[in-house]
């Protein structure tokens, strides 16, 4: 029982679990023409919030259906629906991770990351457009 | 040709620099000094170190005694002070807006590491004094240096805390920064923008000072592992570091923890604990300490075992410190993690500081001569190929050569014992231990460094692109796409391995204490943590029947039962072994707290009931396999059944920053039913037989007590309630979950929680208005579109609004109706019911020429509007749209409630841990203040 082999095996081991792991777990990343190519399969798309769109959410219809347009990293801009309730600060999200399949023509997210502004960061704030003309 | 700026606090902004620059000589001088005192003892280097320590610390309290002063005064014209500061917050939060932003962490961080450096300096160091201070003063000049807030072209180096406004990048050259008066003109000035909402949470108060003190904490065992290579001396520093490893062990556990409070309490993502690399990146840490430190224990006992591996554990932890700063706040993680991380500009200097520190301590690893000379040569090769070549491939380069000098360090020149020591002693089991906590630490290392491991595989992108093309590999085109990020799942992506490590390391406590170091002729002690593993099993029997745990689930099972069994055994071992020596106990304590710890996390976790979820449903959303309706959609005033209780949404009110949402909670009373009462279940109608109350179920109600209506009436078909087992008892409690208020930063939910002593219910609101819907002057709000069939109803407002009948309109009814004879007509009769007497009335759909009439129909006192839009005759079907008024709106929001089972577990077990790690600290230094009597310091 030499020691040195006790941590190489637990180490080999540990680190093939984890790389099983993460390309077992993890949904493709995709743009969606691809995901609109096979129905069916689970993808993880990327992209921003088409703010030319209205984010639809009416909890009295249904509490966990968010609907809104999201534009991958390709530019195609596709309506999505989100089985969740809509997520605080959706709209001010800088970009989001959608995981989800299609189904019957539109792609369905049960799952959804979002980055935000919100969190750690602050808005770079230049007083530019709030300053009056010095005088 | 100077401005002088009228009321501005410029003399601070100078003298705050020159305390960063002093900070920044002062250990410099230091760092040389005490460098050339390693070699050449007492002397004039040595005082050049102590005194450049001396100015290192004046500059750096100073300047953190001059941003509270600043933060205290209100000095709005500083960018730190009006990022992080307004006029509302209360003295607390004063207190941490200081650490609102990167500078300030970094100010709390060298503070702490200068108090530990103060303690140690007045602990009779000896000739550990001049390597530990030059470690100290350089890792310190190398944090000041991120404060210097220098440009050199483009380049940023550091990040100012005195910066004003004014001079900020974003607003060089506006006109307003040359107005001298621009302090009085501007009114932005008059406050600041306040600390981020979600800061603004007592535990904010505590939790980075703690966290930072455990950060800081674990500089000191790197810095004596660094001096004990330097020095070769294998053997002094480990004494000495063992109880400043485990003070680490005690604060930043007890930080991490308070974290995870923080994010239970402020934050709305359902839990205390999400895998993210924040959090990661301090419990990694934490980790490898209490894996070093243990291996500190073992050298205690038998020196010079593992000499390589204690080495390598003490001093990664501080440097994996130094790598989580590097990946939360350099920008690095951003694309890949739920949080966005400030690029602050000064990703190139946190690179260069955190390879500096490995590349320092992989050289010192070898001895000195040709191998340190040749290794550390190559490092420095390939750092300055990091800046003028290829930087991903340098790295790599650079960590090749590293693990190269460890194996080197390891093979040739650290000393090795070639003897091992038998499988039944506590050095053996206590190494293992130490080796699978190293193991966990590099799995959840290994998921939280795959953005950055998306950098690496970019240069390889094409080469995996081919290897696809060639072989249609999926697993070549993930690596071409280099966009690998951890998966959603925690089940499969931590916990599946997670789990079996937790279970090996923490059955490894419940009977490691029982053996002895070097040989155990006894077989006893093999016995003794029988009983606490009887007595476990029987527990872990009593949960797993009270919490209804199914067969997938045999892992966490198994994991809960070496909690059991490490708590039982500990305890136990306090008992029978130290017969009640508080003292010596502190180790075991430790030990019965985490294990108390992960098994709450566990339980808490695996046996966390969304009771919000819809358990009832229809039977078209059960068929809908992607629902996942985890939310509960509460109308103001309507009181429905949620888990063990009844709850109403009563109210919302704005109080300070917070629109406060109060739910009332109801106890569950069994339903009583009287004769004649129409219930409806599963689609079916049935009448109460005689007064009863209520079962369980309404099967075992049936045969007893109702009817069953085959062809139920329209009254008893409108009338017909789902029946319910229960009904709403005496008022329980109220519980207000917020949503905190915030223009600049986004309104955030924080949840409201009623704790038990087995359990918590935790709620918070998924969605809800903060104000009135928009609405015009009369007070109607825009209409909703329905499409209505006969028999179909509403619920607007509190009344229910049913579509009766339809009928055409005839020839005969058109002058009444004012109506031409070509007109074609449908009228849709309606039925409006509640909150007011019984009305009817009727729509039209008029057709005329082809062209819609709008016939508007409004009942002014019930507040509702209807028209017609549309007719589809052959799906009998109108489209109507429907306004409601302000004045019989109903607010309505959706909330989602989880208990958590035995959560307080895990809040005891911190403290429980806290606690025995610092008794086994004070222990330790008792007993080698007793060893070395003091010495009369010089």
């Amino acid at each position: 029982m030499s020691r040195l082999n006790i941590v190489v095996i637990l180490m080999v081991a540990v680190l093939l679990g984890a790389l099983f792991s993460v390309f077992t777990t993890n949904s493709e990343s995709v743009v969606f023409s691809r995901a609109f190519a096979e129905p069916g399969i689970e993808f993880k798309v990327s992209g921003t919030l088409d703010t030319d769109h209205p984010v639809l959410y009416d909890p009295l219809m249904d509490v966990a259906e968010t609907r809104f347009h999201m534009q991958d990293k390709e530019g195609e801009v596709q309506e999505v629906i989100l089985r969740k309730a809509k997520p605080t600060g959706l709209e001010q999200s800088e970009s989001i991770d959608l995981y989800g399949k299609v189904v019957d023509g539109e792609f369905v997210a049960t799952e959804m990351l979002m980055k935000c502004p919100s969190k750690y960061n602050e808005d770079s704030h230049s007083l530019a457009e709030s300053t009056p003309e010095a005088g | 040709m100077d401005i002088v700026y009228n009321g501005e606090w410029t003399w601070a902004a100078s003298l705050g620099r020159l305390l960063i620059a002093l900070a920044f000589a002062g250990g410099l001088a230091s760092t040389i000094g005490y460098t050339r005192a390693v070699r050449e003892g007492q002397g004039p280097w040595h005082a050049m170190g102590r005194w450049g320590f001396r100015i290192q610390a004046a500059g750096i309290f100073g300047a953190s005694a001059l941003v509270y002063l600043l933060i205290f005064s209100h000095r709005y014209e500083f960018e730190y002070v009006w990022k992080h500061l307004n006029d509302a917050m209360p003295f607390s939060y004063m207190l941490s807006s200081f650490w609102g932003g990167q500078e300030g962490g970094f100010l709390v961080w060298m503070c702490w590491i200068l108090v530990l450096a103060i303690v140690f300096l007045r602990r009779n160091p000896g000739k550990l004094e001049a390597p530990v201070m030059a470690i100290h003063a350089g890792i310190l000049t190398g944090l000041s240096s991120m404060l210097l807030g220098l440009w050199f072209g483009d380049f940023q180096f550091g990040l100012d805390p005195f910066l004003m406004l004014r001079e900020a990048p974003q607003n060089a050259g506006l006109p307003w920064t040359l107005n001298p008066d621009y302090l009085s003109l501007i009114p932005q000035f008059a406050d600041g923008q306040g600390l981020n909402p979600l800061l603004q949470n007592y535990w904010m108060v505590i939790h980075p000072p703690t966290l930072f003190l455990g950060f800081a904490s674990t500089l000191m065992p790197f810095a004596m592992a660094v001096s004990g290579l330097w020095l070769v001396d294998h053997k002094t520093w480990m004494d000495r570091a063992i109880s400043w490893a485990f003070f680490g062990v005690a604060i930043l556990g007890a930080g991490i923890l308070m974290g995870g409070a923080w994010a239970y309490e402020a934050l709305s993502f359902g839990g205390f604990w999400a895998w993210d690399p924040v959090e990661n990146s301090s419990l990694v840490p934490w980790l490898v300490l209490v894996a070093g430190a243990h291996l500190l224990l073992i050298n205690k006992s038998k020196p010079g075992t593992a000499i390589t591996a204690t080495y390598l554990l003490v001093s990664l932890s501080f440097l994996l410190v130094v790598y989580s700063t590097f990946l939360t706040k350099s920008g690095i993680l951003g694309d890949t993690s739920v949080h966005s991380f400030v690029d602050s500009g000064i990703l190139p200097q946190l690179l260069g500081f955190l390879l500096g520190c490995c590349a320092l301590f992989c050289t010192l690893l070898l001895a000195p001569g040709r191998d340190r000379i040749l290794f550390g040569g190559l490092q420095a090769v390939m750092m300055v190929g990091i800046v003028v070549l290829d930087p991903a491939l340098c790295v790599l380069g650079l960590i090749a050569v590293m693990l190269a000098a460890v194996l080197r360090a390891h093979l040739r020149h650290l000393p090795r014992t070639d003897k091992e020591s038998p499988l039944w002693t506590r050095e053996f089991w206590m190494f293992v231990g130490g080796m699978l906590m190293f193991a966990s630490a590099v799995h959840i290392t290994f998921q939280t460094s795959l953005p950055v491991l998306n950098h690496f595989l970019e240069p390889f992108s094409a080469g995996f692109e081919r290897l696809h093309q060639a072989t249609g590999s999926a697993l070549a085109r993930k690596l071409a796409t280099h966009d690998l990020a951890p998966g959603t799942d925690f089940d499969a992506t931590y916990h599946a391995i997670q789990v079996p490590l937790a279970f090996l390391f923490i059955s490894i406590t419940a009977f490691t204490q029982y053996l002895r170091y070097g040989r155990n002729p006894n077989r006893q002690v093999f016995f003794m943590p029988l009983r606490s593993l009887i007595a476990a099993a029987v527990l872990t029997v009593v949960f797993l029947l009270a919490y209804d745990f199914e067969t997938w689930e045999a892992p966490r099972v198994a994991l809960m039962l070496a909690c059991l069994w490490s708590a039982a055994s500990n305890a136990d071992y306090i008992i029978q072994v130290l017969k009640g020596k508080w003292d010596h106990a502190g180790a075991s304590i430790a030990h019965i707290g985490f294990a108390m710890v992960i098994f709450g996390a566990v339980l808490s976790n695996a046996k966390k009931d969304i009771v919000s979820q819809n358990r009832f449903g229809d039977l078209a959303m059960l068929n809908e396999s992607l629902s996942n309706e985890e939310d509960l959609l509460l109308l103001e005033g309507d009181t429905v059944t949620m888990g063990a209780y009844y709850v109403m949404y009563r109210e919302r009110r704005q109080e300070g920053i917070h629109a406060k949402f109060a739910v009332d909670y109801f106890n569950t009373l069994p339903a009583e039913y009287s004769a004649g009462d129409v219930v409806s279940n599963e689609g079916f109608v049935f009448q109460c037989a005689e007064d009863h109350t209520a079962s369980p179920t309404f099967t075992d109600d049936l045969e007893d007590h109702w009817t069953f209506i085959p062809i139920p009436n329209d009254r008893q078909k409108r009338e017909a309630a789902p029946w319910s087992a229960g009904r709403p008892g005496e008022h329980a409690f109220t519980l207000e979950p917020r949503i905190q208020l915030n223009e600049r930063m986004g309104n955030a939910p924080e949840p409201d929680t009623k704790r038990y002593w087995n359990r918590d219910l935790y709620t918070h609101i998924k969605w809800g208005r903060v104000s009135d819907p928009e609405a015009d002057e009369d007070g109607w709000m825009g209409g909703r579109k329905h499409d209505l069939m006969r028999r179909d109803s509403l619920v607007i407002g509190r009344s229910i609004l049913a579509l009766d009948s339809i009928s055409a309109v005839t020839m005969a009814e058109k002058p009444a109706q004012g109506l031409l004879d070509k007109d074609l007509a449908v009228a849709a009769h309606f039925r409006l019911t509640g909150n007011g007497p019984d009305t009817t009335f009727t729509a039209l759909y008029i057709v005329r020429d082809s062209l819609l009439i709008p016939d508007m129909v409004t009942l002014e006192d019930r507040g509702i509007k209807v028209r017609i839009d549309g007719f589809r005759p052959t799906e009998a079907t109108f489209e109507t749209v429907i306004w409601e008024n302000l004045s019989i709106r109903r607010d309505f929001i959706v909330m989602q409630a989880i208990v958590f089972p035995q959560i307080n577990l895990l809040w005891l077990g911190c403290l429980i841990m806290t606690t025995g790690a610092l008794m086994a600290v004070r222990q330790r230094r008792k007993n080698q203040r007793r060893r070395t009597p003091a010495q009369p310091t010089a």
